[in-house]
């Protein structure tokens, strides 16, 4: 459940983005100086929270008037491993000791994952389902979550967004999925689905997510929340609708499938009553313009809400 | 002359049951020692009252492995059990196998009902497909183990899944139905194929809760065996009830249809929480800016002004959120808007709670609103779209008048906002 503790929106004074050249964090960077925030992005070559003195320097960079928004993470697609994962908490727990120690800000904001329910959890999966046998990646953000409800003074508003797969404009990753897909459908005129592209995923546009972190800021808003659309949609019509944006035909190859068929749908109802008003953009209408931004670099807040 | 395909327990049971209510039968199962042994009286399976059925209605039943003999009926009863796999999904082969051979001998135009345990979707599928050339009907069976020949001679009722549930049925499938003497209820395909399950969920959270509370009996000095009829007399629960002390769920039809519905909920991913909220949010809130909202009803139920637990209650608070800009115009006839939130505004009547909004919300199914007149409904909002959880408003009256009504349980476009 989400409560906001202002009624009346208010920026804080300034933004700080761990995490800051990565694909959240960049988008959020752009998102939140277009509407007026003043941001502080930091990445890993300004402050390496791996590194032993990351705690000093996170103290001389977090006044207590900022807000945080926590986005650093070494992504599945750079390593999936043990040490991955080791590396991922070190971080973590170096912005968790600069709470231990002090440190104080308004609000932190954590980029968590829906990879922290796991595979096996029941649908439609919600803010309170127990699921089982995360991943090194999912792991490590329940780890973090679970330091940051502990550490956290109660006076520092926690939020944590879960969102599910991310695409958009500026997405590096080139994860399974509508970037992929349409990455291959512009350069190599085909997209390769896993056998025959049925499992059913959400698809998150990244915009909606950048707005959402707005929002939650300008309500300093305290709780979890799945980030997701609450439609889920198969990979082959994923696919199907990144090949009908392409002038020339592209062929979609199904691959011999490994793996059992598994669903993923999310119940959106907390995100609804947190914001009633909300619209997360339509599958169509974000790959239209991640589409066009493939094409000619537009940014990621060019959907028009 | 009435078909019946595959002689599993359910297939005997009707065969036998048709033969009692006085019509001649091709019995058919492409096993030919099944048949030959059925024909020489003897059953594969062990029923209570059955073999005295056969015996005294034999004349009437051909048992046949030749499925040409199903070309001269005009109803052709599937009624194959469908076997389950060691975690309780069907395995359909059999019924796909019967249903393949039934469609080619079939007579084009005769009547084919389903009566295997099938998942929702089947039958449309069926229908619309390889048995396109017939007339396909769907019946939910509730055979009961050791109790099927008093249920098969004396249903309650029939529930009959079709196509269009307000056409006629044919003449030989409603000569049939009519003549066990007992309400037919009419249907689309789905909410048949749904019914069976419905039945069976509620079958099994009767036993689970029994099973719960009698074991804790023991530890808190209760006897379950008191308690039995306490629930058995309450008209809510009724006579035959599953509340008597068991070990569990046992068979194959329950567990069956628990899968399926997890299946259905892993595969749709349904919510069940907040209709209402969640609803006007896809069909109003997340695309209308500023929107308007009249809400019909506070009190959790009609006739009281009690508002604890009201659903209406919860509604309003989300709707006054500090992140969204609503406006609520709210009328209910014993309760008053509290005022808690400035954009949530009391009207004079259910009528002036419509002015200028963009939706309806109708909380509470109070009978005065099913009298207020849907044409003046539609002239005050300048929306069109009713939520009626309840059903409180006629949903044909609202869609001839251009309003687009939402009742909790039916079928929308829901998903393609």
């Amino acid at each position: 459940m989400v409560t906001h503790r202002w009624q009346t929106p208010q920026r804080p004074s300034r933004v700080v983005i761990l995490g800051g050249s990565g694909f959240v964090g960049r988008s959020v960077k752009e998102h939140l100086e277009s509407q007026g925030f003043k941001v502080a992005a930091v990445s890993s070559s300004d402050l390496d929270l791996c590194q032993p003195g990351a705690v000093e320097k996170l103290s001389e960079l977090i006044q207590p008037d900022d807000a945080l928004v926590f986005a650093a993470a070494i992504t599945p697609d750079k390593g999936k491993d043990f040490e991955t994962y080791r590396k991922n908490l070190l971080m973590g727990e170096h912005v968790c000791q600069f709470f231990f120690k002090g440190g104080r800000c308004r609000q932190v904001i954590y980029i968590s994952s829906d990879a922290m329910y796991g595979e096996r959890v029941e649908n439609p999966v919600r803010e309170s389902s127990q699921g089982q046998s995360p991943n090194w990646h999912g792991l490590m953000h329940r780890h973090r979550e679970q330091w940051l409800q502990q550490i956290v003074p109660p006076a520092v508003v926690l939020t944590m967004l879960r969102p599910c797969a991310l695409y958009g404009p500026g997405d590096t990753h080139n994860s399974y999925g509508p970037n992929r897909f349409l990455q291959s459908a512009v350069h190599e005129r085909k997209i390769t689905l896993f056998g025959e592209g049925e499992e059913l995923r959400d698809h998150v546009y990244i915009g909606d997510l950048c707005r959402l972190i707005e929002l939650s800021l300008l309500h300093r808003s305290d709780g979890k929340l799945n980030v997701a659309t609450g439609h889920a949609v198969s990979f082959a019509d994923v696919a199907k609708r990144a090949a009908a944006l392409c002038p020339e035909p592209v062929r979609i190859d199904p691959s011999p499938r490994h793996t059992p068929v598994t669903h993923r749908h999310f119940d959106i109802t907390e995100l609804v009553r947190a914001f009633p008003t909300f619209r997360m953009t339509p599958l169509e209408e974000g790959l239209a313009v991640t589409y066009r931004a493939l094409l000619c670099r537009e940014p990621a807040t060019a959907v028009k809400t | 002359m009435i078909g019946i395909a595959g002689l599993s327990h359910l297939g005997i049971v009707t065969s036998a049951a048709t033969a009692a209510q006085g019509f001649d039968v091709v019995a058919y199962d492409a096993d030919a020692e099944r048949c030959a042994s059925l024909a020489r009286g003897r059953l594969p399976v062990v029923e209570p009252g059955l073999a005295e059925l056969l015996a005294a209605h034999r004349a009437r039943i051909r048992f046949t492995n030749e499925a040409a003999a199903l070309r001269g009926c005009e109803l052709i009863i599937c009624a194959s059990d469908v076997p389950t796999d060691e975690q309780d999904r069907s395995d359909p082969t059999v019924i796909n196998d019967l249903l393949e051979t039934v469609v080619h001998h079939a007579a084009p135009g005769s009547a084919l009902v389903v009566l295997s345990q099938v998942p929702p979707g089947f039958t449309r599928t069926l229908a619309n497909g390889a048995a396109s050339a017939l007339a396909v009907f769907y019946q939910v069976e509730t055979l009961i183990f050791g109790a099927a020949v008093e249920r098969a001679l004396h249903p309650e009722r029939f529930i009959v899944g079709c196509d269009d549930p307000s056409a006629a049925l044919p003449a030989p499938y409603a000569a049939w139905l009519s003549a066990f003497g007992c309400p037919v209820l009419r249907m689309r395909y789905e909410s048949a194929e749904l019914s069976k399950i419905a039945i069976n969920m509620l079958l099994a959270s009767s036993v689970a809760t029994a099973k719960t509370l009698a074991a804790l009996c023991e530890d808190i000095g209760a006897d379950w065996s008191e308690i039995v009829p306490a629930l058995t007399s309450d008209r809510r629960i009724g006579p035959h009830a599953y509340v008597r002390p068991g070990l569990g769920i046992g068979g194959g039809n329950i567990p069956r249809d628990l899968a399926t519905v997890r299946a259905l909920a892993d595969q749709h991913g349904t919510p069940d929480r907040d209709w209402v909220l969640r609803t006007l949010h896809r069909e109003v809130l997340s695309h209308r800016p500023d929107p308007v909202i009249a809400l019909w009803g506070l009190a959790y139920k009609p006739g009281t002004n009690s508002t604890t637990h009201s659903p209406a209650m919860d509604l309003l608070e989300v709707l006054g959120s500090p992140t969204a800009q609503i406006t609520v115009q709210v009328y209910d006839p014993q309760v008053r808007c509290n005022g808690r939130h400035p954009r949530q505004l009391q009207a004079a009547s259910a009528l002036d709670a419509c002015r200028g909004a963009d939706a309806l919300a109708i909380m509470t199914p109070w009978p005065e609103f099913a009298a207020v007149s849907l044409a003046q409904v539609r002239e005050m909002l300048r929306g069109s779209v009713i939520v009626d959880p309840y059903g409180v408003t006629n949903g044909r009256e609202c869609e001839a008048l251009g309003l687009r009504h939402l009742r909790l349980g039916a079928p929308t476009l829901a998903g393609t906002c």
